[in-house]
């Protein structure tokens, strides 16, 4: 299945902060998780990947945290491979997974210093804790609780908080709005938005393809390992997603599409 | 990096309910643990003493040293307060005697058996029964808890390097047990001089040591617990995993290795090296009888010759006869002896090799060698009975010139002036000089590395298991 790469411009200015060349990963038993996957997702970016499970989403952002190896290709943060100098590249990178678990035992603040310094921002003060729980909605009430009793949505909120602290150039979510209410869901996008205009570089793997279409610069379908289409958010505009999705994952879609 | 991943561990054990009613109960087991063993001191040297004032006291009177009946006794061990190890098994009397084997009697346990059924609640028994487990508890899930948590793949999703993490939770969990049980055995510490526990500076080293090896053992465990957990995928795997590996180090190795070495090496029984004795003895009897009435027959008095004349040869020739009786029964009873403790000491070595796989174990014979309880506490207060026989067979035979048969033939009645009674003050004193701290030290030292061993092992083992760990 060849794929589909239409309308993407990018401007040059902008350094490329996550790149996926030729990224491949094939198990021991012999499973081709992911094939010969390449993108690219410049600083200011959002590159939204869409895809049913088993599609490869996860695998690819277990590469770029060097939790596995491929098998070829690589995948680079701000040019360092994650493979060759997994440390190096995991500075430049902060993630937020699809069902933040953090301490149970630790209050949202004590989550916040312990994270933050562990990804060595070690000068934070106990303002700028409550300062990022505020920004991505966390009520003052909660900040001194312990995490045992927060709700999903809660946590995710603690998770991005991290994220953001972690002033990270490039930002890897995993499925970020599965099980959050509409209401969070909406004022995740608001955040995710904020981000973008920082400038950071943001690659998130989705269900939600309302929410991809809505925030993304570029969306990517992956389908059995591989990336079957990307296209910019122009080129998505006054397209029906949700068809196109269901004519790609359903492997209707083997030439590239008309646009 | 590592001291903050030692604080978050120190946290995040400290804050939990499961920490505060651990430490709640190990606390209260610790100060009990020292009060109990104080108060068994107490009770130890009170009944000690008055042992040994009993015993002077029913000699007083006696007008002949040849009557007396003097024991010895071993007085209770400072340390065994927190290692009763073998003190409270062996007897602790030892009945006197100028010649001829001794035997102890009158062990605690055989005083009160009740104690034997359920044993004391010693240092030693909680540190490898009981915070042994709770060691286990607390670090089952060190690296799988936090991969189910998925708080394992948020930590690496930075710039963590493995080896600082592995340390860093070993030495934070290690802290997080440790620093809080350090307090009730301070303050445990402080109670034995308070209860009078005699504490020299050697005891208080010694006691030392034994806190050491307690905290080398509860590590041990500890590094088992997190390289368990860097082996399997799911908490529960990893928990029931260690309690098997608990039941077999602490509960099955050390009585197989005791039940293997009996088999492997054949000790006889007491009871039947004394028939081996008793039949030697009487033997040795019926035949200086037969020998005895031959000499009477060969040798009846002569005609006109004083009868005082001839019970003096016959006491003689009797007296030779006793003599080398006693030498070939001490000797056929010093070669069966040394027989079984010959054979004792294979057997021993045999179990106690087995038994090292083990680290309680291990634990258990670094500290009763601290204490001074261990296996050779018997064999040291039987020497140094024997050596005290030695002085008082020459008090004795200086008090009444007897012959060491002790065999006392009076002829005719004389008329004899009252003699004064004895005075069982003048008895040669014993004293059971204890190892001293460098004897101890030395002893314990091969197990204390031995548990050192068995975390650097343990720690090895999870920090090659976590490089692989996958964290996803």
């Amino acid at each position: 299945m060849a794929m589909e790469t239409t309308g993407i411009v990018t401007p040059e200015s902008r350094p490329a902060m996550l790149e996926a060349d030729k990224l491949t990963k094939r198990y021991e038993d012999g499973h081709l998780a992911l094939d010969h996957v390449s993108f690219t997702v410049r600083a200011g970016e959002v590159f939204a990947m869409l895809g049913g499970n088993g599609a490869g989403k996860t695998t690819t952002i277990n590469l770029f945290l060097n939790f596995i190896e491929p098998t070829e290709g690589e995948a680079c943060v701000d040019g360092i491979a994650t493979h060759r100098d997994p440390l190096a590249a995991k500075k430049k990178l902060a993630y937020v997974s699809e069902n933040v678990m953090l301490y149970p035992n630790f209050t949202a603040m004590q989550n916040l210093d312990f994270f933050a310094r562990l990804g060595g921002k070690s000068n934070y003060s106990k303002d700028d804790y409550r300062r990022v729980l505020l920004r991505v909605g966390l009520q003052e009430e909660a900040h001194n609780r312990r995490l045992k009793g927060f709700s999903k949505g809660m946590r995710q909120k603690c998770g991005i908080a991290i994220a953001i602290l972690k002033d990270a150039p490039a930002i890897l979510l995993d499925e970020p709005t599965s099980g959050l209410d509409p209401k969070a869901a909406y004022e995740f996008i608001g955040l995710l938005e904020s981000l973008r205009a920082e400038g950071k570089a943001i690659l998130m793997s989705t269900h939600d393809i309302f929410r991809a279409k809505e925030v993304a610069d570029i969306v990517g379908i992956m389908n059995r390992g591989q990336l079957v289409m990307q296209r910019s958010k122009q080129d998505l505009e006054g397209e029906d997603l949700e068809k196109l999705y269901v004519e790609y994952m359903a492997g209707y879609m083997d030439e590239p599409a008309e646009v | 990096m590592f001291r903050l991943i030692v604080e978050k561990e120190l946290r995040e054990t400290i804050g939990t309910t499961k920490f505060a009613v651990t430490f709640a109960v190990c606390a209260l087991l610790i100060l009990l643990a020292f009060y109990v063993g104080g108060r068994n001191y107490q009770v130890g040297q009170a009944e000690y003493e008055a042992a040994r004032a009993e015993n002077l006291k029913q000699m007083e009177g006696l007008t002949e040293w040849s009557r007396i009946d003097h024991r010895v006794f071993l007085p209770p061990q400072p340390l065994a307060a927190l290692v009763s190890g073998v003190s409270n098994d062996i007897g602790r009397t030892t009945e006197m005697r100028r010649q001829g084997e001794l035997r102890s009697e009158n062990s605690r346990f055989n005083e009160d058996p009740i104690f034997a059924v359920f044993r004391f609640l010693d240092l030693e028994f909680l540190f490898g029964i009981v915070l042994s487990l709770f060691a286990i508890l607390f670090a089952y899930d060190a690296i799988n808890g936090e991969k189910e948590r998925g708080t394992l793949r948020l930590s690496f999703s930075n710039s963590v390097p493995r080896d600082k993490y592995i340390l860093g939770k070993l030495v934070g969990a290690f802290l997080a047990l440790a620093i809080p049980l350090l307090i009730p055995i301070l303050i445990g510490c402080l109670i034995l001089p308070l209860m009078g526990v005699p504490m020299e500076s050697g005891t208080w080293l010694r006691l030392a040591m034994v806190i050491l090896a307690g905290y080398l053992y509860l590590g041990v465990f500890l590094t088992l617990s997190i390289f368990v957990s860097a082996l399997t995928e799911n908490s529960a795997s990893s928990f029931l995993m260690l309690l098997v590996i608990w039941i077999v180090a602490v509960l099955i190795v050390p009585r197989a290795a005791v039940l293997i070495s009996g088999r492997a090496v054949e000790v006889p029984s007491i009871d039947k090296i004394n028939f081996d004795k008793s039949k030697f003895q009487r033997q040795a009897w019926e035949e200086d009888q037969k020998k005895l009435m031959t000499w009477q027959e060969e040798n009846q008095p002569a005609e006109g010759e004083d009868t005082q004349e001839w019970f003096g040869r016959f006491r003689k020739e009797m007296d030779a006869l006793g003599e080398d009786r006693n030498d070939r029964i001490a000797e056929f009873s010093a070669r069966l002896n040394e027989e079984r403790r010959n054979r004792e000491a294979v057997q021993q070595k045999v179990a106690l090799g087995i038994a090292r796989i083990s680290p309680t174990s291990v634990f258990t014979l670094a500290t009763t060698n601290l204490a001074g309880t261990s296996l050779s506490l018997k064999q040291r207060y039987q020497e140094e009975a024997a050596r005290y026989q030695t002085q008082y067979a020459a008090f004795l035979t200086e008090k009444t010139g007897d012959s060491p048969s002790g065999i006392i033939i009076r002829i005719g009645e004389e008329e004899e002036e009252e003699p004064d009674p004895i005075d069982p003050y003048e008895l040669p004193a014993f004293t059971y000089e204890g190892p001293s701290t460098d004897e101890t030290t030395s002893r314990a030292l091969p197990d204390l590395g031995l548990l050192a061993l068995f975390n650097l092992l343990f720690f090895a083992g999870s920090f090659i298991a976590f490089l692989k760990y996958d964290v996803r």
